[in-house]
């Protein structure tokens, strides 16, 4: 069963909010994958939002007329018909219409937390984050608790009242990582999900004027003198790295200006975006333009597979040893605000070993980001039934010169595209990685739709 | 260097009725949303006399009762309030991939007001903007009206420049909902002008702006009726 958010949709990147002119479909009206739902008017121009998923459009919680600030949840919509009244009674009640629209929440997606800079590890193992306090209403006027269905089944595994709770989600919902809190346990984020800023470990090595810390431990999985046997992740990572030497790659490396996609960055991080989403957007899209790119030898060696879909997936360190690959599923296709809660359900679920196997190892493509070190060149071991990982390194102020002879300072990042050359030839991985430092150099406001 | 997008260009020399245009914009529309990576298109023509309203648009800007109008009434799916078509009115209707033009609606349409302003500045005109409301305006009288809609980012509408027709039809309603600011026409200011020596100018001011190489459909590209 699976509930999908329809969200207020960004015409403009100067838009803020956006009007509701007409539902094109009522509840429990049956919805194709790609069909228009609704039409959203900003000014004199109007766009038609389409859902990314089949099923049923399960509640309304924008009525025509009424205005949602962009990336508001203002429809649901269901796999099944039975599923709708579920969701429908979970839904909050939508506003009347003529109502002044409610501000945004403001509390950011837990995972759009900033890590705590001084506590970093300096190996890729995740650091644990308090989750922003949490600031919505859980429940609606009408007494309803509004949680999502893995926060109700972990208060019910954990005994939490849901009715005690307040919800970070939107419309106030409650989210499993609400249900974590309220039980105490720290809500952890793995650093490795977070973004190409500049390493702020770096930053604080370096300064003589804090107070002397003690050095912090780097990770280790045995004592001195011991001898540890591995785990089954990391017995599983091995056997996969080990396939990866059958493979003949190659790599290449290309240097991105990221000015203004950090300055986009500063404009959804509010909206709970991360930069994992949003680097995660940017190769869905620009592998939907390449096929060849997303596409790997099959397992037999004999043929080239190509994709139906483009999936990325994204490296993430286990405390306990080992990584995992959650997925972004449709990457090209799905809007940077559901990508961003996705990833955060995903990692959460990741570190409590929930994931099913096809949150996992559907990938077509994937991304590791070492950036928050303030590494600045990496590169990655291809996983295996993949054609290509990227591997990013941080974004740092760089003097650059112009062709002119000029010169300007801008943030760059390295990124280094690990390839089977069986499938994906040089000139194939440069046009890829060109068109990538296109988009994020020169248009990364069109990642917001 | 940048390469000029290759875009059909549909002009119809006759007005046409609104619905025959309207049919042919979303012919072109479901043609680049199935192969999105395919050629723009562009219509260029004059309508019958009719009024449009917007998705939204109100009634109360009727002066007349929308049951009996005097000349055709088709509610369309567009932004914007009520507006009005007739001969010596140049509407131009550009179905574009707007993912090519920057994916932002308020730009496409900042976009369409300056193929105006480009066009009046031609012929030695200053065309205003008025914050807030989309448009061409010339000494306080808005020349060009514009809305767009959108798809999966493709464009359909796009904006209606009077040149030389009669302005009575605007009589019978508000346009575009704005009671105190008149429509005008560029033959007031420049007499010597009409709709058919300002098409190519016009096709022109659009090609620039929006980079592309206009030319005219391939058999395999006609539209019925065209």
């Amino acid at each position: 069963m699976a509930t999908h958010e329809i969200f207020m949709p960004a015409l403009s990147s100067t838009m803020t909010e956006g009007k509701i002119v007409e539902w094109l479909k009522k509840p429990g009206d049956k919805v194709e994958r790609g069909e228009s739902v609704l039409v959203v008017e900003s000014d004199k121009a109007d766009m038609d939002v389409e859902s990314f998923n089949e099923g049923f459009l399960a509640a309304v919680l924008m009525p025509a007329g009424g205005t949602a600030p962009v990336g508001e949840t203002i429809g649901l919509i269901v796999e099944t018909e039975a599923e709708i009244a579920e969701a429908a009674a979970k839904a909050p009640a939508a506003p009347a219409a003529a109502a002044a629209p409610a501000p945004a929440p403001a509390a950011a997606a837990p995972v759009a937390a900033p890590p705590a800079p001084v506590a970093a590890p300096p190996t890729p193992a995740p650091a644990p984050v308090v989750a922003a306090p949490v600031v919505a209403p859980a429940s609606t006027a009408s007494g309803r608790v509004v949680a999502s269905p893995r926060a109700k089944k972990l208060a019910s595994q954990l005994g939490v009242d849901l009715g005690g709770l307040r919800g970070s989600g939107p419309h106030g919902r409650i989210q499993a990582d609400d249900v974590l809190a309220a039980t105490g346990q720290p809500i952890t984020v793995p650093r490795v999900a977070e973004g190409s800023g500049p390493a702020a470990v770096a930053a604080a090595g370096g300064n003589g004027a804090a107070p002397a810390a003690p050095a912090p431990a780097g990770e280790a999985f045995g004592r001195p003198g011991e001898s540890v046997s591995f785990n089954t992740l990391q017995g599983a990572v091995n056997r996969n790295m080990l396939a990866s030497l059958a493979v003949p790659c190659f790599r290449v490396g290309y240097t991105i200006t990221t000015t203004k996609l950090d300055a986009f960055y500063k404009q959804v991080k509010p909206k709970g975006v991360t930069m994992t989403a949003l680097l995660a957007k940017a190769v869905g899209v620009v592998l939907a333009r390449h096929p060849q790119v997303n596409a790997a030898t099959s397992a037999d060696g004999s043929a080239m597979s190509f994709p139906a879909a483009v999936n990325v997936a994204v490296a993430v360190a286990m405390e306990d040893g080992g990584l995992i690959t959650p997925v972004l599923a449709n990457a090209d296709k799905t809007d940077i605000y559901s990508m961003a809660r996705n990833w955060a359900d995903l990692v959460s679920r990741a570190r409590s070993k929930q994931l099913q196997p096809e949150e996992y190892s559907t990938g077509t493509f994937t991304l590791s980001n070492l950036g928050m070190f303030g590494v600045d060149r990496f590169d990655a071991i291809l996983p295996p039934g993949t054609g290509a990982i990227l591997a990013v390194a941080a974004s740092r102020p760089t003097v650059v010169a112009g062709k002119d002879g000029s010169m300007r300072v801008a943030n760059q990042m390295q990124v280094n595209l690990t390839c089977d050359h069986r499938t994906i030839y040089g000139a194939h991985a440069a046009a890829f990685l060109k068109d990538l430092a296109q988009l994020i150099e020169t248009n990364p406001e069109s990642l917001a739709l | 260097m940048c390469l000029k997008l290759d875009a059909i260009l549909f002009e119809a020399a006759q007005p046409v009725p609104f619905l025959l245009g309207w049919e042919a914009q979303r012919s072109l529309q479901q043609r680049l949303l199935l192969d999105p990576e395919g050629p723009e298109a562009v219509l260029l023509l004059e309508h019958e006399a009719c009024y449009t309203l917007g998705r939204g648009a109100s009634e109360a800007f009727l002066r007349f009762d929308p049951a009996a109008p005097p000349l055709p009434l088709h509610r369309i799916d567009r932004g914007g309030e009520v507006t009005h078509h007739a001969p010596g009115q140049l509407v131009l209707y550009p179905v574009l991939n707007l993912q090519r033009h920057g994916a932002d609606l308020h730009l496409y349409m900042r976009q369409l007001e300056q193929v105006v302003i480009d066009l009046l500045a031609g012929l030695d005109l200053q065309g205003e903007r008025i914050a807030g409301l989309t448009g061409v305006w010339l000494e306080g009288r808005k020349v060009a009206a514009i809305g767009v809609g959108a798809r999966r980012w493709i464009s359909q509408h796009g904006l209606a420049l009077n040149v030389d027709g009669d302005l009575a039809g605007f009589a019978a309603v508000v346009p575009c909902g704005l009671a105190d600011h008149p429509v005008g026409r560029l033959a007031d200011w420049r007499p010597e002008l009409t709709s058919e020596g300002l098409r190519q100018p016009l096709l022109a001011a659009l090609a620039d702006r929006f980079g592309l190489a206009l030319r005219p459909p391939k058999p395999q590209e006609r539209l019925q009726g065209w």
